[in-house]
């Protein structure tokens, strides 16, 4: 076994890796770049590498640094991660030729399943099943009726130069068929210029689904089940979970199997992943091959009791798998959500800076033993007081969660993303809420689209149901209640004149708008029992228990004898005298006051936020690397005015009326905050 | 007897509507509460004893001898705020556009006078057109009483003032001489002079808004500490603002104990600095991970950024910060903001509340416009205000101290009872880069020799050891139990007694 190895990654891969390595006894190095120079991987890794600028293309993707930082510190492994090198399949074989172990597939293997097409024919010559579809242009309307039913409807008609839904036909039937080719055909060459068009098998309700496979270097593979990672949004993974709620056992075998044909088939060793599409009919067709660990292993990690960092060491160490098939659990239920850097109410556009709070909810398993499950487990790469540069994904961090059974780890995952404390950064936490709060994600019922077709307009607050709202105002008067109380400690009170705790208070819940809802709440506190009081809300009782303190925005307590956990924050920032609560994806803001000055309240005028149509506001932060428009130039509605780059991701700001620039208020390679002004107009 | 109380229900009726329901209603209308209506939300429910109902005006011209309404114009009295005592006067804008007549200074300034034997704070809260015209210099001689009284009470019980309504000409005084004023936003202004004789006099067109509402005396000229939304939220935040304040210069503030532990430690402070000495980062973050619950009541907070100033707890006991904003201007001092923080150093120092200053301060702000406006002048009241302050005075340095910035910013030579830095402080003349250029002048032509300089220029003052060494700093501590540093000081210096010498008054550069 090695004595040390280097991880070629950053952020929460990177401490993943290195937790597994440490369990093992394993020295680990990190290397990092000059924006990760007090992150979380190199704090945890016994040394740590500088490996070059910020940017990843002169850092992290730089082989040749990656292999001299190797040498230099004597790892004879490197583990690549995810993303950077990991799926190269030159740097697996440059460190072959260099005598150091790629603890991941062999460089033949990355090759072959690299490549789309190359992959597919591959696939289908080791008897995978692949997308029935005719490669080749379809010359007139009679031949593509032909193909059509030769595949099976329904199937899809696409323009070869076609692409996000342009030049695309679904037909059911002959007719359909018919008129569909002649269509496409004639949109493909107006549009595109370019009239060839392809037939293929249309799958219905797509699923995206993928199975597990472990290989050694003695040619042993075997599958660990499947993920479901259907719940995508722009084709990014954003709720992942084992099993699959779907597919049945058959289909799941037939699935494994296949999958472990195609990694016999290129040799396969190490930790791969093998997606399919699968339909309504259970019908499954091979997409690509992953050559590398998955961001979602750890909800395989939680059904199957294995380490699947450790089986790769292991691989990779020349080790011969130690079980075999019929060894494989699938145990109780796993849910991983991908927590990111972005804010969700901003149509996801990144956040990025300092984390002036960050606490995770408790990690109840997967530590120091990682057979340790049923329980709540988060992989991060950042910390409470971490940055989070602007150079890299917005991933940064992984919840992950194993249940007796679906419903049962729904709600853990529900209780724990309560509990997550991120501030200063904007995360997708209410989304992710959402998303476990949508009556179609509990009954399992979904596909691909789901995200696009729910949140067709984006997310916003209103798309977050509570089951039970009344309890959000009853917390609000809880935390009031005892700032009431930390009140009546204040010394220098009159006889006579002590502070009334008061048992009669108003939340007034502030709307959108000043649409403002009041609501009328009475206290009873349990004398001598201090944290526990019990709250009537329009009629219903709350018994509500907690011993967290006033700078806690983590209250965790007893509700009517169950347990919660919900966040509250004292003073916002447009008003100090709010209290903030969120509870399962929910937030209102709310003042709560004594009956009499609610009273007044209502008399008091609502204000209209300042209009701000006349400037360009910075959506994000991030660097502002181009400013389009000069002082006193006429734009029109839409005209490009900034762009802002954050992420890897560029961002275009355009005019939202006509008008003419007064003044560019910021420079270009300026580093923005959010609702800096770029642009005034006149 | 049964006819005198029905008179005298009468009258209490007749008081309490002020200058009747229309009026009351015109009040709401604005979004404005009525004088008696804010005194129920500023008050302990029930607390409120009031004098002077039955006052009325002496006014004999322009027909005013018929139109007497009891209390003119004016609400006042004593009531209790968390259960301690409070002297009021509320201005009733319903009966004579709250106007001043010599009566209704009287009242007040009777309020004040109780205040000051008793020994507690007085609150206005002002919603007057101005001066009763009608008596003419009667009212004058009105304003004039109270002035003198503010500038009595001043330094012996807090003076707040609450803007509520117009204030405009001399009505702007009495509240210009109290310790803090507040605005309501939109329904408040201040000018000594308003927009139609700027029109007649400079020409300038400018709204009671532009001129004098409550964003340009946050924003512009810093005259008024804070703006809130509307009278409700005005009068509850004032409450919360009243806990952290002594009743006099001879009490200690009062303490109000909480859960929140002084050995907390926050290890998210050991990363709040960042390594680039050139990048900001927000002085605030500490300040609220530092004290008591979070909670940091802070005072101007948009009035010379580059300086924050404010009220917290620590233990429960009240303490004023100061601290250099590096987000702003790199947390240079300059004229506002010397200015600033010399007046919350003076309060703190006059009502025996310590004073907690963090340093990170490039200096002061070059430039002809601070030079022109006179930066030597106003800057030396930050640091009079320093020197002469005989509070315990907690200084903890988290970055840079250049300079005369240095001295000033509450250092070991200005008395600082206990002075912290950061592991990574520069308490040096002025960055290394600037030093290096005037001390090697003659290396201009060389930057290799001059960045190898630069480099052992860093290494030997760049770091908080050479003023450890002189005894100018008292501990090196990590940022993350800074908390717990500062309590333990606090503790220590829970009776310490100084005085300066004997004298009229000092003559602080004004």
């Amino acid at each position: 076994m090695f004595t040390k190895i280097l991880i070629a990654n950053r952020g929460e891969i990177a401490c993943r890796v290195i937790a597994t390595a440490q369990k093992m006894g394993i020295q680990t190095v990190a290397v990092y770049s000059e924006a990760d120079k007090e992150a979380r991987h190199v704090m945890l890794a016994d040394e740590a590498v500088l490996i070059g600028p910020a940017a990843s293309r002169e850092s992290y993707l730089v082989a040749d640094k990656i292999i001299a930082a190797a040498k230099a510190t004597g790892a004879q492994a490197i583990h690549p991660g995810y993303g950077f090198l990991s799926e190269n399949a030159e740097f697996s074989k440059r460190c072959e030729d260099e005598g150091i172990a790629f603890i991941g597939p062999r460089h033949f293997s990355i090759a072959a399943m690299g490549d789309k097409i190359e992959s597919k024919k591959l696939a289908g010559a080791a008897g995978v099943n692949c997308i029935p579809g005719v490669n080749d242009a379809i010359e007139t309307a009679e031949k593509a009726v032909e193909i059509a039913k030769g595949i099976g409807y329904p199937v899809m008609i696409k323009a070869s130069a076609g692409g996000g839904g342009k030049g695309l036909r679904v037909a059911f039937n002959d007719k359909e068929a018919f008129e569909g080719f002649t269509s496409c055909r004639n949109e493909a060459r107006n549009s595109f210029g370019d009239d060839r068009v392809f037939i293929e098998k249309f799958v219905e309700e797509p699923r995206h689904i993928e199975i597990q496979v472990l290989g050694d270097s003695h040619g042993n593979v075997i599958y660990l089940n499947e993920r479901e990672c259907s719940i995508q949004r722009r084709h990014q993974k954003v709720i992942e979970e084992a099993p699959s709620p779907f597919i049945s056992d058959a289909t799941r075998k037939a699935m494994g199997e296949q999958a472990v044909q195609l990694a016999k088939a290129v040799k396969y060793q190490s930790a791969g992943t093998v997606e399919f599409v699968v339909g309504k009919d259970q019908s499954f067709y091979f997409l690509e091959m992953n050559t590398r660990l998955q961001v979602e292993h750890p909800v395989t990690e939680a059904i199957t009791g294995l380490d699947l960092v450790e089986q790769m060491i292991r691989v990779a160490a020349g080790e011969k798998l130690t079980l075999t098939q019929a060894d494989v659990k699938r145990d109780g239920w796993a849910i991983e959500c991908r927590i990111n850097a972005e804010d969700p109410f901003r149509n996801f556009l990144p956040s990025t800076g300092r984390l002036v709070r960050f606490q995770t909810p408790k990690q109840t398993m997967f530590q120091a033993n990682t057979a340790d499950l049923l329980g709540v487990r988060v992989d991060t790469g950042v910390q409470d007081g971490g940055e989070i540069p602007m150079f890299y994904d917005s991933m940064i961090a992984k919840l992950i969660v194993h249940g007796k059974d679906r419903n049962d780890a729904i709600a853990k995952m529900r209780e724990a993303l309560n509990g997550f404390v991120i501030r200063g950064i904007s995360s997708n936490i209410p989304f992710q809420a959402a998303l476990l709060a949508h009556p179609r994600f509990v009954s399992g019922d979904f596909n691909t689209g789901f995200i696009a077709e729910q949140y067709s307009k984006g997310f916003r607050a209103e798309d977050v149901p509570h089951d039970d709202h009344d309890f959000l105002a009853a917390l609000a008067a809880f935390v009031r209640r005892k700032s009431r109380q930390r009140a009546a400690n204040l010394s220098g009170q009159l006889p006579g004149y002590d502070v009334k705790v008061g048992q009669d208070y108003a939340v007034v819940e502030l709307g959108q708008g000043g649409n403002n809802r009041y609501v009328s709440v009475h206290v009873d506190e349990f004398t001598g029992k201090p944290g526990v009081a019990q709250i009537t809300v329009d009629g219903k009782t709350y018994a509500i228990e907690s011993n967290s303190r006033l700078n806690d925005i983590r209250i965790e307590g007893i509700c009517n004898g169950r347990p919660f956990t919900a966040q509250v924050e004292r003073g916002t920032l447009k008003n100090p005298l709010a209290l903030q609560v969120q509870h399962n994806g929910t937030r209102i803001e709310a003042l709560v006051m004594s009956p009499r000055m609610a009273q007044l309240h209502k008399l008091m005028p609502y204000k209209a936020p300042p209009d701000l149509s006349r400037f360009v506001l910075s959506p994000m932060p991030g660097l502002l690397v181009e400013v389009s428009v000069q002082p006193g130039q006429k734009v029109q509605a839409g005209e490009r005015v900034a762009v802002i780059e954050a992420m890897k991701m560029e961002n275009v700001l355009f005019a939202a009326q006509d008008g003419v620039v007064k003044q560019v208020v910021a420079a270009k390679g300026e580093s923005l905050t959010v609702d800096q002004m770029i642009v005034e107009f006149e | 007897m049964q006819d005198i109380i029905e008179q005298l229900e009468k009258k209490r009726a007749a008081a309490r509507l002020g200058g009747g329901q229309k009026r009351i209603d015109a009040q709401h209308a604005k979004g404005k509460l009525t004088a008696r209506e804010r005194i129920e939300v500023l008050l302990d429910e029930g607390t409120f004893e009031e004098w002077d109902m039955f006052v009325e005006h002496r006014c004999t011209d322009f027909g005013m001898q018929d139109n007497k309404i009891p209390g003119d114009g004016v609400v006042t009295g004593y009531g209790m705020i968390n259960g301690r005592l409070v002297f009021v006067f509320s201005q009733d804008f319903t009966v004579y556009g709250g106007a001043l007549s010599e009566t209704h200074a009287e009242k007040i300034c009777k309020i004040m006078d109780q205040a000051m034997k008793v020994g507690a704070p007085v609150i206005g809260l002002n919603d007057s057109g101005g001066a009763r015209i009608q008596e003419g210099v009667a009212s004058l001689g009105g304003y004039a009483d109270v002035f003198q009284r503010n500038v009595m009470a001043s330094g012996v019980v807090p003076q707040i003032s609450m803007i509520m309504g117009p204030s405009a000409g001399g009505a702007v005084y009495s509240p210009a001489l109290t310790d803090f004023i507040f605005m309501v936003k939109d329904t408040s202004y201040m000018f000594v002079t308003g927009p139609e004789v700027v029109k007649t006099v400079t020409h300038e067109e400018v709204t009671a808004e532009e001129l004098g509402g409550a964003l340009t005396h946050t924003t512009k000229s810093g005259v008024a500490d804070m703006a809130f939304e509307n009278d409700v939220e005005a009068l509850l935040m004032l409450r919360r603002l009243y806990n952290y304040l002594p009743l006099n210069n001879r009490e200690k503030a009062p303490v109000r104990a909480s859960g929140d532990p002084s050995s907390r430690l926050d290890m998210s402070l050991d990363t709040l600095v960042p390594e680039n000495p050139n990048k900001a980062y927000d002085m605030k973050e500490l300040i609220v991970k530092t004290v008591d619950d979070g909670d940091f009541f802070e005072l101007q907070p948009d009035y010379a950024k580059n300086i924050l100033i404010g009220f917290a707890r620590m233990e429960g006991q009240t303490v004023g910060i100061v601290a250099n904003q590096p987000l702003v201007l790199a947390g240079c001092l300059d004229i506002k903001s010397s200015i600033k923080a010399a007046r919350f150093v003076r309060f703190c120092d006059a009502f025996n509340i310590p004073v907690i200053t963090f340093v990170d301060v490039p200096g002061f702000m070059p430039g002809t416009s601070q030079e022109f406006g006179g930066i030597i002048k106003h800057g030396a009241k930050l640091l009079y205000a320093y020197a002469e302050c005989t509070v315990p005075k907690i200084t903890v340095i988290t970055r840079k101290a250049y300079g005369g910035a240095y001295d000033v910013m509450a250092s070991k030579h200005l008395r600082g009872d206990v002075n912290f830095a950061w592991p990574n402080a520069e308490i040096a003349v002025m960055g290394a880069k600037g030093a290096v250029e005037i001390i090697f002048r003659e290396d201009k032509g060389d930057p290799e020799k001059l960045a190898a300089k630069e480099a052992e220029y860093k290494a030997r003052f760049a770091n908080p050891f050479v003023a450890g060494a002189r005894g100018f700093i008292d501990d090196v501590i990590q940022p993350h139990e800074t908390r717990k540093r500062i309590c333990r000081s606090l503790v220590m210096l829970k009776d310490k007694k100084i005085e300066n010498p004997w004298r009229k008054h000092g003559n602080i550069p004004l």
